[in-house]
């Protein structure tokens, strides 16, 4: 196999990962910050996804605006999502803090039950994709998908961008403090409720981003959900509960690992990501760059 | 005034399938779908109601490709209730279960179907994972099956039960029948060597293993590369694309189904596959011609079940057409699915009026070779594995004017028909069957 065959394998390993990281970046929030195991990020995925899908189609056929109505209607469907994470928070969420374990998983599995019968109510049970040509580049002697660039770029601005979030911005230090000691936190005097709330708002904001992204190279359906959050858990559970950085690092991993192994041994890809897993959890139980202190 | 409320109800009911198919929604439209079968029945005789439980999935990869089945049922029910029903005098009662495309769900609801609803015959289901876990149900009480949209070769043969009745090209029957048009192509265009990419679950693995030991068959000079299995449910197929582009083949074969199909060819598009890598037979029933009508490659090769189009010239197809968009407008098309579920349940009423009885037993002997009229034509039930003699359809993607999605091009559409892709004798097929108690 030639240097540029190896070079696109790389290509598309690097925007899996940035897929990935897209996906889990929100949970790892939510799950390192607030301690909540949101089941249930996927599913929220999911309908920022339909969200963007039907704010396209008016953008196209009301304003004529062509692809680059994707830009507006992931907006909106952010926005939207933002608004449904805090009330979700406000409402919901919040009565669990503190709660064991299968209470939180109870709860977000009765979530994921709802707002999938909400979807199918709204938008039925048909697949969704937008209607968007994209055509390939030519690039290494073969063809590329320019749209991984699009992925690769937006995955490392999310990143960069949470990085900066929360090691640069006084809100992104009380997130951060909050991680290690939420009654610490609280004890100072800063308001703990309007800080998750706007954790878990921003986790399913990103996840409304991720899943607007995907929409030119990917139909959504009912179910899906539930195929994506698996993978999700395992990136941030490799990169360790609330950290953004390992979360990145993870999701490298991940999505480079699978593409690679795909060459060598296809039916084995999954088993290797798992393997790294479990060899993670046995080593490291926090993860590759969460830490053991939480309080 | 019995009009009126009837018209509501239609409207309720296909609201509800049209839009959506909430849990909820199920036991409506259920409920709505069993009163509007029974209308018919306030005005004729009063007699037992012919139950049939339908087992499909609204959620779930097989959730797409079901919506248009579940819509076209309750009318294909009325239409026969307007004749009296089953033998003129029991009117078909319709019970709905999602199978959440889950095996063990679809286990369940078989199960519940059969004690609670005392249906006697079931039909559906979409995966053949949920379909062969329905067998071992179905057997077990001895109640009808009739499978008009999975398809796995398993079902007629290593999972086989006399109570199952397959309406569409079983996964072999497909897989042979795209050998049939790549072999052509094979030597037309010079190919030597291929890759496949399948799902990793039952119907992917069946469908592969047929298609590679059919070609080396047909074509043993030809080479396989590689096999490259995706998990189902892949919702980046990135990898796998430039992984086949680095091998360099002449073509692929593509084990891929359902949303994922989606995606793939998507991807692919995007990616400059199918620029670099021929890939002809690749599943593109209606349903995916009009969601992607925009979007699909013009001129690739892909393969159907049961596209109406393909039989325009059958008044049997024509009416049911009509019949369809008369209720969910002319935008809307029935899908290959819809279509063999509609020839199942004709195929049952077809079966009972000659029998003379709805027995289960009678009705089940009867079916065994029995040839009955569908929109694809007369076929014939081939009496050692109950396979329907269904063909499978292999033709280029190119627009046409009378409909606004793609279709295959009918001047080259190769009509492959089962009996010329099923295994050649019965002794084959009864040497593969389960023996069951």
């Amino acid at each position: 196999m030639d240097l540029s065959a190896l070079a696109l394998q790389l290509l598309s390993g690097l925007s899996r990962a940035m897929m990935l990281f897209l996906l889990a970046s929100g949970l790892s929030l939510t799950f390192g910050v607030m301690n909540i195991l949101n089941f249930a990020h996927a599913t929220l995925w999911l309908l920022g996804g339909y969200l963007c899908f039907s704010v396209f189609q008016w953008l196209t056929q009301a304003g004529g605006l062509g692809s680059w109505a994707l830009v507006p209607a992931i907006a909106t469907s952010m926005a939207a999502m933002f608004a449904i994470g805090w009330a979700l928070e406000r409402f919901l969420i919040r009565r669990m803090y503190g709660r064991e374990l299968p209470e939180q998983l109870l709860l977000t599995f009765a979530l994921i039950l709802v707002i999938g019968d909400l979807i199918k109510i709204i938008w039925g049970t048909q697949n969704r994709r937008l209607p968007v040509v994209i055509e390939p580049i030519e690039m290494l002697d073969s063809f590329v998908n320019p749209y991984y660039f699009v992925i690769i770029a937006a995955g490392c601005a999310v990143a960069a961008g949470l990085w900066a979030f929360l090691h640069r911005s006084r809100y992104g230090r009380i997130v951060r403090a909050a991680v290690y000691s939420r009654d610490m936190v609280s004890a100072l005097g800063i308001r703990i409720p309007t800080i998750y709330a706007g954790v878990f708002a921003l986790g399913v904001a990103i996840a409304a981003l991720s899943a607007g992204l995907f929409l030119p190279v990917m139909s959504i359906g009912l179910g899906m959900d539930m195929q994506i959050i698996v993978q999700c858990f395992a990136v941030v559970v490799i990169g360790g509960f609330g950290s953004i950085l390992g979360t990145f690092v993870a999701s490298l991993i991940v999505g480079i690992v699978y593409a690679f192994t795909i060459l060598i041994w296809p039916e084995g890809a999954l088993v290797v990501i798992f393997l790294i897993l479990v060899a993670v959890l046995i080593v490291r139980p926090w993860g590759l760059f969460g830490s053991e202190q939480r309080t | 005034m019995a009009h009126e409320d009837a018209g509501r109800r239609w409207q309720y009911l296909s609201d509800s399938l049209t839009r959506a198919t909430s849990r909820r929604d199920f036991i409506v439209s259920v409920s709505a779908a069993g009163a509007l079968s029974l209308l018919p029945r306030a005005a004729g005789a009063q007699t037992e109601p012919y139950r049939i439980g339908v087992l499909l999935p609204t959620t779930g990869s097989g959730a797409n490709y079901s919506e248009r089945s579940i819509k076209a049922l309750p009318l294909i029910a009325a239409e026969i209730n307007r004749r009296g029903g089953m033998l003129g005098r029991h009117p078909i009662e319709l019970h709905f279960r999602d199978t959440q495309t889950k095996p063990d769900v679809g286990a369940r609801e078989a199960r519940s179907l059969i004690l609670n609803e005392k249906v006697k015959t079931v039909i559906g289901t979409w995966s053949s994972a949920v379909a062969m876990a329905v067998q071992e149900i179905v057997h077990e009480h001895k109640v009808l099956h009739l499978c008009s949209t999975s398809n796995s070769s398993r079902i007629v043969h290593e999972n086989y039960t006399p109570y199952t009745f397959m309406f569409g090209p079983d996964s072999r029957m497909q897989s042979l029948s795209t050998v049939v048009a790549i072999s052509k192509m094979i030597k037309a265009k010079g190919w030597k060597n291929y890759v496949t990419l399948g799902l990793d679950y039952e119907w992917g693995r069946d469908a592969q293993r047929t298609f590679v030991e059919g070609l080396r068959s047909a074509s043993p000079e030809t080479k396989l590369i590689r096999e490259l299995w995706a998990k189902l449910g892949e919702t980046d197929f990135g990898s796998y694309i430039t992984a086949i582009m680095a091998l360099k083949p002449d073509f692929m074969f593509g084990a891929i189904a359902g949303k994922d199909n989606e995606t793939f060819l998507q991807q692919a598009a995007a990616a400059g596959l199918l620029k670099r890598v021929a890939y002809p037979g690749v599943f593109l029933p209606v349903t995916e011609l009009m969601q992607q009508a925009k979007t699909l490659p013009r001129g690739i090769i892909g393969l159907a079940r049961c596209p109406f189009f393909a039989h325009m010239d059958n008044p049997m197809m024509q009416g049911y057409v009509r019949m369809y968009q008369e209720k969910f407008g002319k935008a809307d098309f029935p899908d290959d699915f819809a279509c063999m579920h509609f020839d199942a349940l004709n195929a049952l009423a077809q079966v009972a009026a000659k029998a003379g009885s709805v027995e289960t037993e009678t009705l089940r002997r009867a079916l065994v070779g029995a040839t009955v009229d569908t929109c694809r034509g007369r076929l014939t039930l081939r009496d050692c594995n109950n396979q329907l003699d269904a063909p499978s359809y292999v033709g280029e993607v190119v627009d046409s004017k009378d409909y606004p999605f793609p279709i295959f091009d009918l001047k080259s559409l190769i009509v492959v028909k089962g009996q010329e892709v099923w295994l050649p004798s019965c002794d084959e097929a009864r040497k593969l069957q389960k023996k069951r108690a």
